[in-house]
């Protein structure tokens, strides 16, 4: 059930249900992603990849696959670079330690030599047919183990910035921050409590696997076709590279099926499939098959030492954080992450005096990138728990210690680690902890562990955020601004040319309401196009949750222009109205038309059409306008979620019986696409909580699933609430920095959910376990420790 | 080796040399140019590659394609009459149903045989039923709704002796 108090009368786009624009395309299969591109010719690639978790060639022969036809590169054939394959981090402080193909594999899977054949089948016998020496290291699969002195050397030589530095221990990166004066608080504080957690290693599960088609061009350039998240840092880094000018590197933008984080990275993949295009002078494409995706990409595991100090009215004191990351074979995102997770903790609660210690540890497994959220659900799961604790040691209910500490309206806010802060404008969370509270029955809720029968159910509250984008005042080490093209046709239709992607979240509808709303005209004339790198001006990435917050104001701005140009164009037409700021437009929806009048004279009109028309055939120009936006805020929208769960203490598994999903996102633009986000959110979350995970084969270095998601199990429709269990509420807020008052939402959607989780099987059995996923074993082993089954 | 077979697609027949060991999916996709049916894991897993065979939902990935020979094969392309939307199709838009749209042309056709063996179904039974369909972006809940108001409008067609 969808409840929600929308302030947002007196618009007539934004907050209306409207259907979305690529609708018809999903639900008729017409819709093309990446997967569905065949191109004429085309050649068919595939990867060889390393079997062992670290080792070296000492020798590969590539002959029988030639003779067999296929065109084959090693890391002989490739450009001796080392880059970070994500460009999103200023080039000063990012850390390369990626090369296209390697003689020396880190993790199983790494891609050491490739080919590209007439035939799927012909490539895959092709690779088979290369035959390698290998020596072998003894695999790291654990970052506590890496870091011991005299581990074998996952990197050596990498590069920061475009300084080469040396790893040590295995080390990738650290970060170390305090403020004030931890060991002080803790001496003062009337209650400390110091916990260690250990989060999973989940994978995307993004429905489409990667794939890349890529096609050389006759002057030397590239065409391509990929699952990515950022087009334009995709053709940068392409043109890195293989030296290939940007102007001859042309990415398209298509839709892809779900990603999560998994491609704001720019997919190996995408490289190897270019280098083999190169090499064939054929278009080639190479698509992922799922067991092969496993092997690509997870989220960052973590292990926290968290120690956090308060006095007896509910006063928080102190809070330091160890964060150990386990970020697999490469960076991608290492350093940044660092201060993000940094950044988050010292986002969730006024610590007052902060102690942090971050470091970043190679092993030998998939390499860790961003995953919904980017080391916030993770984060928030630990201190949700323990602020929980606090709340019991303190006997101060759970929701008012959080009221009394949370960083909130008037708070400095940190949107992307030390570099990106701004101040909160904007804040739901009394009005959505209040609500929330009332919809779950939270003071009803049981006593921990009181309850005896086989089925027991507790409630339990997780509170977080995510930030709207990475803008701030000042440059920072994240890149982070947008740009699109808007422009009014000959008839009035309105073309919105973005490299923004949108993933299925909904942004660019947002966008297209946004625009219509600001213009005047109808949402049928704007018209999303599908461009690509060479027709769009940059826009760094969709993540962050930036898509309608920073996207949409770009939208805006552009929409602004362009009625600007219409308005003095209409005075020119309308004869002897003053000027532009006497005119209005309003949408006819009976003429489909957007209508510019003066307000009180109902004859004295002109509709948008006839003005785009006239400034055609008099010869006055286009009206078009391009935009470039930078945000100066990253406002955080606040997630609340109050979770009832049911604990069979027989079998040890979970039901989540009824979930309260509350928002502050200010304006809702899109009110069932952004319940939507709260649905899926909820639904990775409670995976994150209870189920999902990649151990790895200790011996062989392999995923114990090898890939197949037989064994990597997601939520099905069965395992998950029912429709009028989940309530959907939205806070009354509104953004002052946002477009029409909107933040972001996909990731604050999924944050808070892990440990709202965890407090309530608490709540229901008044066991804490501090290692995720919270699988039914672990429940039964814990419950018959402490003779509670 | 291999052998031509025909068989209806969408209403209309073809017919196409295929390999023994071919993949109707493959087939589909490459060699007519069906995209709706997708790859999501290959080995039976997800339910993005469903395509009704003589109204049955099959999973293509695993289906010979040497199997549909004399039969008839619908997928999500084929639902539109004289282009309008098919009502499933209809109801997944209008509940917000879609997100990516990956997984989408599986839950539609699984969603037609699930009406059309049961025309009033609980929220249980939606569920059972669409449990071999994956989707990493719903959370499913507008999915069960947009299968639900399919069943209530086609409730209302049907009381009004309408063909639908
Ligand atoms: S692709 Fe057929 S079930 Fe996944
Ligand atoms: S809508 Fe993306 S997987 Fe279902």
């Amino acid at each position: 059930m969808a409840s929600s108090s929308l302030k947002q009368e007196g618009f007539r786009y934004i907050g209306k249900r409207t259907p979305r624009k690529d609708g018809v395309a999903k639900v008729s299969g017409q819709m093309r992603y990446t997967y569905d591109i065949y191109l004429p010719g085309m050649l068919y690639g595939r990867i060889l990849k390393s079997p062992y978790p670290h080792a070296k060639i000492k020798n590969i022969d590539v002959s029988e696959a030639e003779k067999m036809g296929a065109v084959v590169i090693t890391f002989k054939d490739v450009p001796k670079k080392k880059f970070n394959i994500r460009l999103v981090s200023a080039d000063r402080v990012n850390y390369k330690d990626w090369e296209v193909l390697t003689d020396h594999p880190k993790y199983v899977g790494d891609y050491v030599a490739a080919v590209a054949a007439e035939t799927e089948e012909l490539a895959q016998k092709a690779v088979e047919a290369i035959k390698i020496e290998w020596e072998v290291f003894e695999p790291l699969l654990d970052p506590f183990e890496s870091m011991k002195d005299g581990r074998p050397k996952i990197h050596n030589k990498i590069l920061f910035g475009s300084k080469e530095i040396t790893v040590k221990n295995n080390v990738a990166c650290r970060l170390d921050y305090s403020e004030g004066d931890v060991e002080k608080a803790f001496k003062e504080a009337d209650v400390v409590i110091e916990r260690t957690f250990k989060t999973n290693r989940r994978y995307h599960m993004q429905l489409e696997p990667k794939v890349t088609v890529a096609k050389p061009e006759p002057d030397g350039g590239i065409t391509v076709w990929t699952t990515t998240q950022t087009i334009h840092n995709t053709r940068i880094l392409i043109s890195q590279v293989f030296d290939i000018p940007m102007s001859k590197v042309n990415v398209k933008k298509l839709p892809i099926g779900g990603s999560f984080g998994s491609s704001i990275q720019t997919n190996l993949v995408t490289l190897v499939a270019v280098a083999l295009a190169l090499k064939a002078g054929r278009p080639v494409k190479i698509a992922l098959s799922r067991e092969e995706d496993m092997y690509e990409h997870s989220s960052y595991q973590m292990y926290f030492r968290l120690k956090v100090a308060a006095r007896k009215d509910g006063t928080i004191l102190a809070g330091e954080l160890e964060n150990t990351m386990d970020i697999g074979g490469h960076q991608i995102q290492a350093y940044p992450l660092l201060g993000c997770l940094l950044g988050w903790f010292v986002s969730l609660y006024k610590w007052k005096n902060i102690k942090y210690k971050g470091i970043a540890v190679y092993t030998n497994k998939v390499p860790a990138c961003a995953f919904r959220g980017y080391g916030n659900p993770q984060i928030t799961w630990a201190v949700e728990s323990v602020i929980d604790e606090l709340a019991e040691a303190l006997g101060i209910d759970p929701i008012e210690l959080r009221l009394k500490n949370y960083v909130g309206r008037g708070d400095l806010f940190w949107g992307q680690g030390p570099t990106v802060k701004s101040v909160v404008k904007s804040d739901g969370v009394p009005e959505l902890l209040k609500k929330g509270a009332e919809l779950i029955g939270w003071y009803n809720r049981p006593q921990p562990g009181e309850q005896k029968g086989r089925f027991r159910r507790g409630i339990g509250l997780g509170r977080g955020f995510h930030t709207s984008g990475a803008g701030g005042r000042i440059s920072g080490e994240v890149i982070d601004f947008t740009g699109c093209i808007l422009k009014i046709n000959e008839d009035g239709s309105v073309d919105y040319i973005t490299a923004l992607q949108d993933h299925g979240g909904g942004s660019l509808d947002a966008h297209a309401k946004i625009i219509a709303e600001e213009l005047g005209v109808p949402l049928e004339k704007i018209n999303i196009i599908w461009a690509d790198t060479q027709t769009t001006v940059y826009d760094v990435c969709t993540h962050a949750s930036r898509g309608t917050y920073v996207g949409g104001e770009a939208a805006r701005r552009a929409a602004r222009e362009v009625k600007k140009k219409l308005l003095e164009y209409a005075v020119r037409l309308l004869g002897d109205v003053v000027n532009p700021e006497a005119l209005n437009i309003k949408p006819d929806e009976e003429l489909g038309q957007g209508v510019i009048y003066v307000e009180g004279m109902p004859d004295k009109k002109i509709t948008v059409g006839e003005v785009a028309r006239e400034a055609w055939q008099r010869n006055w120009g286009s009206v078009a306008a391009v935009v470039s936006y930078r945000a100066t805020n990253s406002p955080p929208a606040y997630t609340v979620y109050f979770v009832e769960v049911e604990v069979d203490t027989e079998t040890g598994r979970l039901r989540p019986v009824r979930v309260v999903a509350g928002a502050d996102v200010g304006t809702v633009i899109n009110p069932d696409l952004a319940a939507g986000q709260l649905h899926g959110g909820f639904a990775q979350g409670w995976g994150m909580a209870v189920l999902e995970d990649t151990p790895y084969d200790p011996e062989t270095g392999e995923l114990m699933c090898r890939g197949f998601i037989t064994d990597y199990k997601i939520m099905t429709a069965q395992d998950l609430p029912k429709v009028d269990d989940f309530t959907v509420i939205f806070a009354s807020t509104h953004e002052p920095t946002g477009p029409f008052g909107a933040k972001g939402l996909g990731e604050a959607a999924l944050n808070p959910v892990a440990g709202a989780v965890a407090n309530a099987i608490y709540n229901a059995i008044g066991v804490r376990l501090y290692e995720l996923p919270i699988t039914p074993e672990k429940i039964l082993k814990a419950l018959k420790e402490r003779g509670l089954k | 080796m291999g052998k031509i077979i025909r068989f209806r697609l969408n209403g209309r027949p073809v017919s196409i040399y295929v390999e023994n060991n071919e993949l109707l999916l493959n087939v589909l996709r490459e060699k007519l140019g069906v995209m709706s049916p997708k790859y999501g894991c290959g080995i039976g897993e997800c339910g993005a590659c469903t395509v009704l065979l003589d109204g049955e939902p099959v999973l293509s990935c695993l289906t010979l394609a040497v199997e549909v020979d004399g039969k008839d094969v619908v997928t999500a392309e084929g639902l539109a009459k004289d282009s309008e939307l098919d009502v499933v199709q209809r109801a997944f838009i209008e509940e917000g149903a879609i997100q990516c749209g990956y997984c989408i042309p599986g839950f539609i056709l699984v969603a037609k045989k699930l009406l059309e063996e049961n025309p009033e179904p609980d929220e249980d039974f939606i569920r059972e039923y669409i449990r071999g369909n994956l989707c990493r972006c719903t959370g499913y809940v507008n999915i069960v709704r947009a299968i639900k108001r399919a069943a209530e409008e086609l409730k209302f067609h049907v009381g009004k002796n309408k063909q639908v």
